[in-house]
C-alpha cells in the first residue's frame, strides 16, 4: 500500500459508511491502496468518486486509466439504510389477510424498545413504536386463510383482491406488497392475488411493481416476513436505481462488468439480485469477509473479529471457519427474519459522547455520538459534549497535527477544557486521570461484549485469534483485550479500510431456504429415516436448481458453483431453531441422518449448555437451505522477507508525552507505512497512519509479520 | 485474601466485620436474623456499608465490575430464551435472570419480568429461614425450584430456579432465574386459574424443593412434570433453560472472582446494593415531594353463577387503599391498611406478589438506571395487613387472579408518584399506569389431536396509560414486563387450536384525555380442528374500571365482555364468498352476527367448552388518559383518525372535535371553527351541570349513611371496616357518619 502499482488494477471495493466512504483498489500482484472521503448521503456517488480519486492518487493514477482494467467492482453503501431511516422510500400499498391490516401499525411490541439501552428498556415512558413505513389507509384486507398445516382454511375472495387493486390504483402509490399468513408454507393465495393485481395494473397501463411475501422471504413469523417485504418494496428495490447510477458512472469510464454488492450473510451478488433487502447490512459484513480472508491466509480456523469505529463496536466470530447466522436481526427498529452474519454491537466508539449521571455520577458512554460532523469537541465545529476522541487527544494518543493525515485541525486546548469541566471536576480527579478513566471504560465495555459473545457462543478465547480494525480499533485494542487471553491479537496497516477490503475478497454467493415440517421422533426406525432423508433431498434438490438457475443468469456455469447444505433444527416443541451446516449433501441412509442430527446437536450443546439437551423430545427439522457460491478474483497479499527488528531510521518521528496507567511517559512516535516485515516496536509508543493510530502501552510491543500484519503482545 | 497488583485496593469498611468480609457461610446465615438485615437495622446501611470505598478509590474498576455483572445476567437470559419451548418465553420474553448475595439480596438482574427483582430473594431467604442447610442441605451443584407464592412467587406460572454459588467450600452467592409457564396443570388448561377458590386448583406446585444435585435434575422431577401437565414440553424445556441460565451465571461469577479477587467481589456486591439503596433515596428526594399520598385501587369480579367458577366463590369488589408516605430523606412507606380481607375467591395476593408489583413499578419509574437491585427494597417499607387480600394468613387460598389484585395497585402507585413528578416539574416522567387485561387460556384436545393446554399471552402487549407529554404506548406495554410483546400469530397458532380471523386495533377503546391511553387490540378466533377445548379468560375486572385517568383524563375502559358464536357457519359462508367477521365492528351490532350459529354476549368471565367452528372475539384492555380531552391538540387527532385509532363520531362526542373525511382527497379534515364552538359549548354545558362539591358530598353522604349502595359494594366496605379500625374511623370521619356506623349489605 502506498507504492505505485506494479501491475494493472483488477479490483475496486467501496464501503460508504455513515461517516466515511472508503475505497480500496487492488492490483494484479495483490498490492492495494486505500482512499477515504466523507460520505455524501444526498448523493453517494460524489463521496464515492472523491474516495476513488484519493485511493488512486497514492498510485499517481486516476479513474479513467484504471476503470477499463477492472475485473470487478463491489459497492456497499448506506443509501438503502438512509432511505429507511429518513422515511424517504416509495409510497406503498399493501394487500394482506383480512383482519391483519393493523399489523403495519402494531408491528411487534418489541419494536417499541428493542433498540434501546438497558436503562431505557426498563424505563417504560421512553418506549415508542417506530414511525410507520406506509399509510394505514393504503392497506386493504382480503378474505383468505391458509392454516398452520399449509392447507387453505378459507378460500381467497378474488373479487376483494381486484377491488383492492383498483382502489390502490387511485391512491398514488409506487409499489404494492401482497402478504398473507402462512404464505411461506403455501403461496398459492399470494400468487393468485399477484396475478389478479397484475391484470388490474396491466389494464390500467400502470407500471407499479408488485412484491409478495412468499417470494421476498418465505420464512415463518408473519410480522418479520411483512417487514422484509415492505423494506424490499420501500427502500431496497428503489436503491437499485442508485446502484445502477454508480454502475453507469463506472461504465462511462470504461468498466466492463456488472457492479456487485454485499449480502448480509456474507458473499456478493449482482446489483440486479431480486431480493436486494438482503444487502441492508453490508458494511460490517465486509469486515467479517476480510477477517475470513486473512484468517485463511494465516491458517487460523478460529477467529474473533472486532471493528471499533466512530459510534459502535462490532464483534463477530468464526469457529472452524464457520460464521454463525442470526435469523432475526432488528434493523432501524424493524424485526426481520433475514439471516445475517451474527454480529454483536454495542453503541460505543471513538466518537461516542461521555456523560455523567447527575445522581449516581456513573460514567455513561454513548449510545449517541458526534460522528464526523460536527465531530468531537476538539474539531471546534460546534459540538461541546465530550467524546472519547477528545480524551485520546488529551492523553497524547492522537497527533493533533496528523489527524486524517493533517486534513483536520485539532484543538487540544478545547478537548482538555471539556474533559476538565464535564468529567474531571465533577469526579474530583485531575484531567488526564479522568480522560484515561473514560477511555478505559470504553475498553471495559468492549471487553465485556467480547466476554458476552464468547459466553453465548460457548467458545474459549484462548483458542481464538482476535483481529482488530476500524479507524479506532488500533487506538484501543491493547485496552480491550487486556484481561482476556487470546491465541493472538492482530491489527493491520489498513485497519481503517478493512471493511472495504472485505468487499473485494468475498465469493459470489446466494442463499436459499425453505421452511419444512419434518419430525425425527425418538426411536425412529431406519426405513422412516430413509424416507425422511428422501424428502430432505427433494427440498435440497429444488433449492439447488433454483440456485443454478439464478447463478446462470449471472453467467456462472453449473460446474463453477459450489454448494453448502444447511439444516435448521430444534428439539420438538422448541420455538427457536438453530442453523447448522449439514455434514452430508444428501441423506442417502439412516446413518446419514444420524450424522446430520449429531452435527446439529454438537453445535446446540456448545452454544446452549449441555444441560439443555433433550433427546427424548425428538427433533424437528424446520428449515433446509443451500448456499451456492462461486469464487471470483481476489486480492493476493504478498509475503515479504522478514527484516531486522529495528526499524529504518526514517520511520521514527520523535517523541511525545502520552499518559498510561496514571503516569506521563515519553512515547516514541512512528510512521506506520515506514515500518516493515520483521520490525518490532516497543511501548510506550504511538504508530501513526493517515487513517488510524496504533497506541502501544509501556508493557506492550507490536511485531510486523511477513504480511506486515501487526501482532500485538504483552512484554 | 490479598488482591492482585492490577486490582484496586479494597480499603476498609469499618462496619463490615470479619465474618462479613470472609463471606457469610451458609451455616451462619441460618442462625436467627440474616447478618445483612441485622447490620442494616444497626447502622441504617445495607450490610453496614457506610462508605462506598471501592467506588471512591477507583470508580473505573467499580464501574467495570458492575458492567460485567449486568452483562452476565443479560447474556444468560438471551441464551435461555433460545432453549425454551414456550411462546411465553421465546416469543414474548417472559423471563428474567439475576445474581444474589449469599443471604439472598439481588445484586444485578437482566431485563424481562423484573417483577421478580425481590421474589427470588424471598425464595432464598425462605430456605435459609427454614434451615435448608441442615435438611435437605445446600451444596455445590444443588438445584432448587419454587413456584409457590406462599414461599416466594407472584403466582404459580412463574417457575423459579436458584442454584448456590460456592467458591471452594464457601457460599458466595446464588444465581436465579424465572420464566412464565403457559401451562401448569391447573383445574383448567393454561396458567392463571381464574376459577378456583382454593390453592388446590392452581396447578402443579413445587414448594421450595431441591430438584437436583451435581448440576443434574432428578429423573422423578421430569416424570412428575410429564404426568401432571397437559403440555409438559413447555415446563421441561423451560426448566432446562432456567438451569442453563443459572449455570452460566455461576460460571461467570467464578471468572469474575478470579479476575477481581474474592475480597473485592464480596465488598463490591454489598456496596452495589448499598449504592442502589442510596441512589433510590436520592432519586426520591429529587423527583418527589415529601408527604402523604393516597390512591384507592379497586377491582370488581363477577363470579356467582358463572360457568366454571367454584361454588364457594362469590362476586367480589376489592378495595385496596394505597397510602404512600414519603419522608424528606426519600424513604417511602407504602401501606395497604384497609385492604379487603382474603377470601375464598381467586383474588388474593401473597406478600411476595405485593412486593413484586411495587418493585417492578419502582424499577420502571424510579430506579431504571444506576443500580437496579435489592437496594431499592432497603429504601422503603411495605405494609400489607396480614389476613388481607394483599397478604393472606393462609396458604390455602387461591391466587389465580392475583394480577387482578396487583395491577390496580400498580396503577394507583404510578398515578400517586406522577402527581409528585408533576409537582417537581418532571412532567415527562408521568405515567398513568395500566390495567388488568384478560388473557385466553384453556385445555382439551388440540389441533394435532393431542391432549394439551396453554395460554395465549399476546395481551402482554396492551395499551399503556397516557404519559404526561404524550399518548400512552400503543399495543406494546405490560406493567409486569417493560419488554412487552404480542408475538406472531404464526407461532400462537402452533400452540393453541384457534385460527385467527383477525387481530386488529380497537378504535376509541382507551382512556381519553389531552393525551390518550395507548391503543389495544381484539382478536377474532375460530376454534379449529378441536373436538373439545375449554376456553377460559383470566384477569378481568368487571363492572369497575381499575385504571383511573389523571389530571382530567378519563379512566381506562373495563374489559367486561367477549363475543361468542357457537357452531358458526363460517365454512359454508366462506365457500359462498360471503362476508365473515374479523373485528368487532359496531359493538351494538357486532360483525360476528354475520356468522350464523348461536350468538352469545359473554359478560365478565369467559368459561366455555368450545369445538371446531366456534368463534370467539376476545377484547384486550388499555390504559387511562391524562389531561382534559377538550384540550387535545388537533394535530394529534388527525393521525389518530388517519390510522384508525379513533372514529369521527367518537372524536366529536368526547373530544368535541368536528372532523370529516374528504373522499376525493382521501384524507381527513378538521373544521377548526366548528371545533372551537363545540368545545366552548361543552365548557358551558359543564358549568351548567356543575354543582358545589359540598352539595354533591352531602348527597353521596346520605347514600352512604343509608346504605343505599350495591350490596356487593357495601360488603366490600364492611370487609375494610372489619380488617382495619383506623381505616373505618377515617371513613366515618370523612363522610361525617355516626361513630358506630358500619356498612350493611
Amino acid at each position: 500500500m502506498g507504492a505505485t502499482p506494479k501491475a494493472r488494477v483488477r479490483i475496486l471495493g467501496m464501503d460508504a459508511g455513515g461517516t466515511m466512504t472508503d475505497t480500496i483498489a487492488v492490483d494484479d500482484t495483490g498490492t492495494f491502496t486505500i482512499g477515504k472521503a466523507l460520505t455524501t448521503p444526498h448523493d453517494e456517488s460524489v463521496g464515492f468518486f472523491e474516495s476513488v480519486a484519493d485511493a488512486l492518487s497514492y498510485w499517481d493514477t486516476d479513474a479513467e486509466t484504471v476503470f477499463p482494467q477492472l475485473e470487478s467492482a463491489v459497492y456497499a453503501g448506506t443509501t438503502m439504510l438512509n432511505t429507511l431511516l429518513k422515511r424517504t422510500g416509495k409510497r406503498l400499498g399493501l394487500i394482506t389477510t383480512k383482519g391483519f391490516e393493523d399489523d403495519v401499525l402494531m408491528g411487534r411490541g418489541i419494536q417499541a424498545w428493542i433498540s434501546l439501552p438497558y436503562s431505557d428498556r426498563l424505563h417504560s415512558v421512553t418506549h415508542r413504536n417506530p414511525e410507520r413505513l406506509m399509510r394505514r389507509r393504503n392497506v386493504f384486507g382480503v378474505t383468505e386463510r391458509i392454516d398452520l398445516f399449509g392447507e387453505p382454511a378459507i378460500p381467497l375472495y378474488e373479487s376483494e383482491v381486484e377491488e383492492a387493486a383498483k382502489k390502490l390504483l387511485t391512491k398514488d402509490i409506487e409499489a404494492i406488497v401482497i402478504h398473507f399468513l402462512y404464505s411461506y408454507l403455501n403461496p398459492t393465495h399470494e400468487q393468485r392475488a399477484a396475478e389478479i393485481v397484475r391484470e388490474v395494473l396491466t389494464k390500467a397501463g400502470s407500471d407499479v411493481e408488485v412484491f409478495c411475501g412468499s417470494t421476498v422471504r418465505p420464512v415463518i413469523r408473519e410480522n418479520a416476513r411483512l417487514n422484509c417485504a415492505l423494506l424490499e418494496a420501500y427502500a431496497a428495490a428503489p436503491s437499485r436505481t442508485h446502484l445502477f447510477g454508480i454502475e453507469r458512472a463506472l461504465k462511462e469510464q470504461g468498466f466492463a462488468y456488472d457492479l456487485q454488492t454485499v449480502l448480509a450473510y456474507g458473499g456478493l451478488c449482482n446489483i440486479r439480485y431480486p431480493r436486494l433487502h438482503e444487502t441492508f447490512i453490508s458494511g460490517p459484513v465486509g469486515g467479517i469477509m476480510a477477517g475470513e480472508f486473512v484468517a485463511h491466509l494465516l491458517n487460523e480456523q478460529n477467529v474473533i473479529v472486532t471493528d471499533l469505529g466512530g459510534t459502535s463496536f462490532d464483534i463477530a466470530t468464526f469457529s472452524e471457519g464457520y460464521v454463525p447466522v442470526k435469523p432475526e436481526p432488528v434493523i432501524a427498529g424493524f424485526a426481520l427474519n433475514l439471516p445475517t452474519l451474527d454480529m454483536e454491537s454495542i453503541g460505543a466508539g471513538a466518537g461516542s459522547y461521555i456523560r455523567l449521571d447527575p445522581v449516581t455520577k456513573k460514567i455513561q458512554i454513548g449510545p449517541d455520538g458526534a460522528g464526523a460532523d460536527p465531530g468531537p469537541v476538539c474539531f471546534n465545529r460546534g459540538n461541546d459534549v465530550l467524546t472519547i476522541s477528545d480524551c485520546n487527544v488529551v492523553l497524547g494518543y492522537l497527533n493533533p497535527d496528523y489527524f486524517l493525515g493533517g486534513q483536520v485541525d485539532i484543538d487540544v486546548e478545547a478537548a482538555s477544557r471539556a474533559v476538565k469541566e464535564q468529567l474531571a471536576d465533577p469526579l474530583g480527579v485531575d484531567v488526564p486521570s479522568a480522560a484515561e478513566a473514560a477511555v478505559k471504560l470504553l475498553g471495559v465495555s468492549a471487553q465485556d461484549s467480547l466476554r458476552a459473545v464468547a459466553g453465548i457462543r460457548g467458545l474459549d478465547t484462548a483458542d481464538y485469534t482476535l483481529f482488530s480494525y476500524g479507524g479506532a480499533g488500533p487506538v484501543h485494542v491493547f485496552d480491550y483485550v487486556r484481561d482476556l487471553h487470546f491465541k493472538g491479537v492482530v491489527t493491520f496497516k489498513f485497519a481503517a479500510g478493512f471493511s472495504a477490503f472485505g468487499t473485494t475478497v468475498g465469493d459470489f454467493m446466494h442463499r436459499y431456504e425453505r421452511t419444512v415440517f419434518e419430525f425425527v421422533p425418538p426411536g425412529i426406525d431406519n426405513a422412516s429415516k430413509a424416507e425422511l432423508g428422501a424428502r430432505m433431498n427433494d427440498v435440497w434438490l429444488g433449492l439447488e436448481e433454483e440456485a443454478f438457475a439464478e447463478m446462470s443468469r449471472d453467467g456462472i456455469a453449473r460446474d463453477d458453483v459450489a454448494l453448502e447444505h444447511i439444516v435448521m433444527m430444534r428439539y420438538a416443541g422448541q420455538l427457536n431453531d438453530l442453523e447448522a451446516l449439514s455434514p452430508v449433501a444428501r441423506v442417502g441412509s439412516a446413518a446419514d441422518l444420524d450424522e446430520v442430527v449429531r452435527a446439529w446437536e454438537a453445535l446446540y450443546a456448545r452454544i446452549n449448555s449441555r444441560v439443555s439437551k433433550y433427546e427424548a423430545a425428538g427433533y424437528q427439522i424446520y428449515g433446509l437451505g443451500v448456499i451456492a457460491r462461486t469464487s471470483k478474483s481476489k486480492p493476493e497479499l504478498q509475503k515479504r522477507a522478514l527484516g531486522p527488528e529495528t526499524p529504518e531510521i526514517d520511520a521514527g518521528k520523535g517523541m511525545r508525552k502520552a499518559y498510561f496507567d496514571g503516569e506521563w511517559y515519553d512515547a516514541t512516535i512512528w510512521e506506520m507505512d515506514a515500518l516493515h516485515a520483521g520490525n518490532v516496536i516497543h511501548g510506550p509508543a504511538v504508530v501513526e497512519h493517515t487513517m488510524t493510530t496504533l497506541v502501544i502501552p509501556p508493557d506492550g510491543h507490536a511485531r510486523f509479520d511477513e504480511y506486515e500484519f501487526i501482532w500485538l503482545e504483552r512484554d | 485474601m490479598a488482591t492482585s497488583a492490577s486490582r484496586p485496593d479494597t480499603g476498609e469498611d469499618t462496619l463490615l466485620d470479619d465474618r462479613a468480609l470472609a463471606g457469610i457461610r451458609a451455616k451462619e446465615v441460618l442462625v436467627g436474623k440474616l447478618r445483612s438485615e441485622e447490620l442494616f437495622e444497626q447502622t441504617g446501611h445495607y450490610c453496614g456499608v457506610e462508605h462506598l470505598t471501592l467506588k471512591s478509590q477507583d470508580p473505573l474498576a467499580y464501574e467495570s465490575f458492575h458492567t460485567r455483572l449486568l452483562s452476565m445476567v443479560i447474556t444468560a437470559r438471551e441464551t435461555s430464551r433460545k432453549i425454551s419451548a414456550s411462546p411465553g418465553v421465546r416469543e414474548v420474553g417472559e423471563s428474567v435472570v439475576a445474581l444474589f448475595t449469599p443471604d439472598g439480596d439481588s445484586i444485578a438482574l437482566s431485563t424481562g419480568i423484573v417483577i421478580h427483582v425481590h421474589t427470588l430473594s424471598r425464595f432464598i431467604k425462605w430456605m435459609i429461614d427454614h434451615n435448608y442447610e441442615d435438611d435437605p442441605g445446600i451444596h455445590p451443584g444443588d438445584i432448587f425450584v419454587n413456584n409457590d407464592p406462599f414461599v416466594a412467587d407472584v403466582h404459580q406460572p412463574d417457575l423459579m430456579t436458584v442454584i448456590p454459588i460456592f467458591h471452594d467450600d464457601e457460599l458466595i452467592g446464588w444465581a436465579g432465574s424465572v420464566c412464565h409457564e403457559i401451562e401448569i396443570g391447573g383445574v383448567i388448561g393454561g396458567a392463571n386459574m381464574g376459577t378456583t377458590a382454593e390453592r388446590f386448583g392452581n396447578g402443579l406446585t413445587v414448594t421450595a424443593e431441591r430438584i437436583g444435585q451435581n448440576d443434574e435434575i432428578r429423573r422423578d422431577y421430569w416424570i412428575r412434570a410429564e404426568y401432571n401437565l397437559r403440555t409438559p414440553i413447555y415446563w421441561i424445556l423451560d426448566q432446562k433453560a432456567l438451569l442453563a441460565a443459572c449455570l452460566m451465571v455461576r460460571e461467570r461469577v467464578g471468572e469474575l472472582v478470579e479476575s477481581y479477587g474474592m475480597d473485592y467481589y464480596k465488598q463490591a456486591v454489598r456496596q452495589l446494593i448499598e449504592e442502589g439503596r442510596r441512589g433510590h433515596l436520592e432519586r426520591m428526594r429529587i423527583m418527589t415531594v415529601p408527604g402523604r399520598y393516597r390512591n384507592p385501587a379497586f377491582s370488581f369480579h363477577l363470579q356467582e353463577g358463572k360457568e366454571g367458577t367454584s361454588p364457594i366463590s362469590h362476586d367480589i369488589m376489592l378495595n385496596i387503599p394505597v397510602e404512600i408516605d414519603i419522608r424528606p430523606d426519600g424513604h417511602m412507606t407504602i401501606d395497604f391498611d384497609g385492604a379487603t380481607p382474603q377470601s375464598w375467591t381467586p383474588f388474593n395476593c401473597s406478600i411476595a406478589a405485593s412486593d413484586g408489583i411495587l418493585l417492578v413499578a419502582m424499577t420502571q419509574f424510579m430506579d431504571y438506571d444506576g443500580r437496579v437491585n435489592d437496594g431499592t427494597y432497603y429504601g422503603l417499607d411495605i405494609k400489607a395487613p396480614l389476613g388481607s387480600c394483599m397478604n393472606p394468613d393462609s396458604h390455602l387460598v387461591s391466587i389465580g387472579g392475583v394480577f387482578s389484585v396487583i395491577m390496580p395497585v400498580f396503577g394507583a402507585w404510578a398515578r400517586a408518584m406522577s402527581r409528585s413528578y408533576v409537582a417537581r416539574g418532571f412532567k415527562e416522567e408521568v405515567f398513568v399506569g395500566m390495567v388488568t387485561t384478560p388473557f385466553l387460556e384453556g385445555g382439551g384436545i388440540n389441533h394435532f389431536g393431542q391432549h394439551a393446554g396453554g395460554q395465549n399471552l399476546e395481551g402482554g402487549a396492551q395499551g399503556s396509560g397516557a404519559r404526561g407529554i404524550m399518548d400512552g404506548i400503543d399495543n406494546a406495554y405490560a406493567g409486569w414486563n417493560p419488554e412487552s410483546d404480542m408475538g406472531n400469530v404464526e407461532i400462537w397458532e402452533q400452540a393453541l387450536p384457534n385460527l385467527y380471523l383477525g387481530r386488529r386495533i380497537i378504535p376509541d377503546n382507551y382512556g381519553w384525555g389531552r393525551f390518550r391511553g395507548g391503543a389495544t387490540m381484539a382478536s377474532t378466533w375460530v376454534f379449529y380442528k378441536t373436538p373439545s377445548w375449554v376456553g377460559h379468560s383470566t384477569l378481568h375486572s368487571d363492572l369497575m374500571f381499575d385504571n383511573a385517568g389523571m389530571c382530567g383524563g378519563y379512566p381506562a375502559p373495563t374489559a367486561k365482555y367477549h363475543h361468542l358464536v357457537r357452531g358458526s357457519d363460517y365454512k359454508q359462508l366462506a365457500a359462498e364468498g360471503k362476508p365473515l367477521a374479523h373485528a368487532e365492528g359496531d359493538p351494538s351490532n357486532p360483525d360476528v352476527l354475520n356468522l350464523g350459529g348461536a350468538y352469545e354476549l359473554v359478560e365478565g368471565y369467559f368459561h366455555k367448552l368450545l369445538r371446531d367452528g366456534d368463534i370467539v372475539q376476545f377484547i384486550y384492555n388499555a390504559g387511562g388518559g391524562y389531561g382534559d380531552p377538550l384540550e387535545r391538540d388537533l394535530d394529534l387527532v388527525l393521525p389518530d383518525l388517519e390510522n384508525g385509532y379513533m372514529t369521527i363520531g367518537a372524536a366529536e362526542r368526547v373530544l368535541k372535535v368536528a372532523a370529516h373525511f374528504l373522499e376525493s382527497e382521501d384524507r381527513f379534515e378538521i373544521d377548526r371553527d366548528r371545533t372551537t364552538a363545540l368545545r366552548d359549548q361543552e365548557r358551558d354545558n359543564r358549568r351548567s351541570r356543575a354543582i358545589p362539591v359540598s352539595e354533591w358530598m352531602e348527597t353521596e353522604r346520605k347514600r352512604v349513611a343509608n346504605h343505599e349502595l350495591d350490596p356487593r359494594v357495601l360488603r366490600c366496605y364492611a370487609g375494610s371496616f372489619q380488617i382495619s379500625e383506623r381505616w373505618a374511623t377515617e371513613f366515618i370521619e370523612f363522610w361525617g357518619l355516626e361513630p358506630d356506623y358500619k356498612p350493611e349489605a
